[in-house]
């Protein structure tokens, strides 16, 4: 009686992991992000962080990402027909030139700090690093209460622990064996962002991705907020004060800026 | 005030259990001790030293050990309720933070670093079984029958369901930013879980592994914790985080129907087994809250050890 018992028991449930596996099979899709640049760029290392994440999620959902790398040289040459986003580590000429090849699928620049890259408002750039000017406003704000200091801003630092930075940090350093950077982090948060919106939305397609990240992202940077862009396509984002290599503080400042208004560092509206 | 103990007190004695202690635990995360607070007279009775960093703290079923993570020693460690001696410790993975106790004695805990749910049986100190899960996992419930687990993963933001025995994943629930600590109904069909950056409680159905409704905690300030439901099922009791309350939710709508000021940074919540009074953990403040939840007022405000974390009580 009892044998039988089992024997139905197994039976039903290697049917139920047939069932299961053949719905998996039906159900599983794969995106595909490129990656635009030299791979020894730690960009490179964040994005392949996130792709792991994105990959760890997927799983769970039954998708699969994968990151394609192409040459800076091969940028404006190569086909992304397939591709629902473009990780863009290159330099400024070539981030424009792909910006105006790609006017339907959204391009992460993770490494240019330039300003008229931001005011140029293209519909289609989302800024992960912060802009120079964005930098340097943390840092007069920071002066304004220690005119003597000499700091740097920057977004991330690999002792930054406060909320989940601790995290991702420890993450980072054990996949790569090297301290996580702004553009390791901006290339992580690029992947991130775009499986999270695949996860919770079921985009598949560019320019949905593209009008979602731009209109209705809320992301989790593991900075303590939620994370979204200015119309301008430049991720809002706090800044860490940095003076002699060690974090000294958060900008906006407290007291000098409201802490929580992200628009005070930088521009925030297109040239005309 | 007097009066309103007083009533609380005479309240609590009919309910007197013959094996219980009546003491209320509760982890100081920096202090590294743990206060033992007389849940009769709401006053500190010792403080023990326990160990760096406990965070997560609880009964076994019987009630005859208790249970703490101290997450800086990887271990958890193990406390007779009665004497207060620590009978021995066991390896729990890197970092041991949050946990629950199954009703048949084992030990789920979440590995923050490793994206994994371990089972301990803390009879033995031996490692049943690892589960993988999403990213950062954090909060742990059980269901009452024991059926059902649920790991929270902050980074990947899913609620796993997990089969008990079998540990298999049955259900991903995707929910909003940074879920955090979960709770079941009693019938084991509905749980609840707080989302810290989505700012949100989610209701989900636990069965069909969808969500039902979201519940905004409102103010950029509230991170919100630990959920408890009301005895009656009909209010959910949700850490405010930073915002310095607990929120009373209708468990049905989920619509906030009273902000209680407590102390600042309120994580933990515990309530008594006769659902007369919840006890919060306020990090900040170094106190415990009181609720009574007639009134749905704080009714005493404790001072315990160095950050409060975590609080079970052994009523």
């Amino acid at each position: 009686m009892k044998r039988t018992g089992f024997l139905i028991k197994t039976a039903s449930s290697l049917l139920a992991i047939l069932l299961f596996s053949s719905l998996v099979i039906a159900e599983d899709i794969t995106i595909r992000l490129s990656y635009v640049g030299d791979t020894g760029n730690s960009a490179y290392l964040g994005a392949q962080q996130g792709l792991s994440e994105a990959n760890l999620q997927g799983q769970f959902l039954h998708q699969q990402y994968l990151l394609e790398t192409v040459p800076a040289d091969a940028a404006l040459t190569t086909d992304y027909a397939h591709h629902i986003a473009v990780v863009a580590a290159v330099d400024h000429d070539t981030l424009r030139k792909l910006l105006d090849k790609l006017p339907n699928i959204p391009v992460f620049n993770v490494n240019l700090e330039d300003d008229d890259l931001r005011t140029a408002c293209f519909q289609n750039a989302l800024h992960i690093v912060p802009s120079r000017r964005m930098k340097q406003d943390a840092v007069s704000q920071w002066l304004k209460k220690n005119p003597e200091a000499t700091v740097t801003a920057q977004t991330w630092h690999p002792e930054f622990v406060k909320f989940a930075a601790r995290d991702l940090n420890k993450r980072f350093t054990k996949n790569y064996k090297k301290p996580m950077d702004d553009p390791a982090w901006a290339g992580w948060a690029a992947v991130k962002m775009t499986s999270d919106t695949v996860a919770r939305e079921n985009i598949t397609d560019p320019a949905k991705l593209l009008d979602y990240l731009k209109t209705s992202l809320l992301f989790d940077g593991q900075m303590g907020i939620e994370m979204n862009f200015r119309p301008t396509g430049q991720l809002r984002q706090p800044l860490l004060i940095i003076e002699n290599g060690k974090i000294a503080g958060e900008a906006p400042v407290k007291g000098v800026a409201n802490p929580t208004d992200l628009d005070s560092l930088g521009n925030v509206e297109c040239a005309k | 005030m007097k009066y309103l103990s007083f009533i609380v007190l005479a309240l609590f004695s009919l309910h007197g259990y013959a094996a219980s202690t009546g003491r209320i635990f509760v982890t100081n995360e920096s202090g590294n001790t743990i206060t033992v607070i007389n849940s009769e007279t709401n006053k500190v009775e010792t403080t023990i030293d326990i160990g760096k960093r406990p965070r997560g703290i609880g009964l076994s079923p019987d009630a005859s050990e208790l249970y703490v993570a101290v997450s800086d020693e990887d271990v958890i460690k193990v406390v007779d309720p009665q004497s207060l001696k620590v009978l021995r410790e066991f390896k729990a993975g890197s970092d041991p933070e949050t946990f629950a106790v199954h009703p048949n004695g084992h030990i789920y805990i979440s590995n923050e670093d490793d994206a994994k749910a371990s089972v301990y049986d803390p009879k033995t100190g031996k490692l049943i079984a690892e589960i993988p899960v999403g990213l950062e996992p954090e909060g742990v419930a059980i269901s009452p029958d024991g059926r059902k687990v649920i790991v929270t993963s902050e980074s990947t933001n899913m609620l796993h369901v997990l089969s008990v025995p079998e540990h298999q994943i049955i259900g991903n629930i995707l929910v909003s930013a940074r879920p955090r600590a979960a709770t079941f109904s009693r019938d084991g069909k509905i749980a609840y879980a707080s989302a810290e950056i989505g700012g949100e409680v989610v209701k989900v159905d636990a069965e069909n592994f969808k969500i039902l409704k979201k519940g905004s905690i409102g103010g950029e300030k509230a991170k919100p914790k630990d959920v408890l439901l009301s005895k009656d099922e009909k209010e959910l009791y949700v850490a405010g985080g930073r915002a310095d309350k607990v929120f009373l939710l209708d468990a049905g709508t989920m619509e906030i129907k009273k902000e209680i000021p407590v102390g600042k940074r309120v994580w933990g919540l515990a309530m008594t087994k006769d659902g007369k009074r919840i006890y919060t953990t306020d990090g900040v403040s170094n106190t415990v809250s009181v609720i009574d939840t007639g009134t749905n007022e704080t009714v005493a405000t404790i001072p315990v050890g160095e950050m409060p974390w975590g609080v079970v009580i052994d009523d």
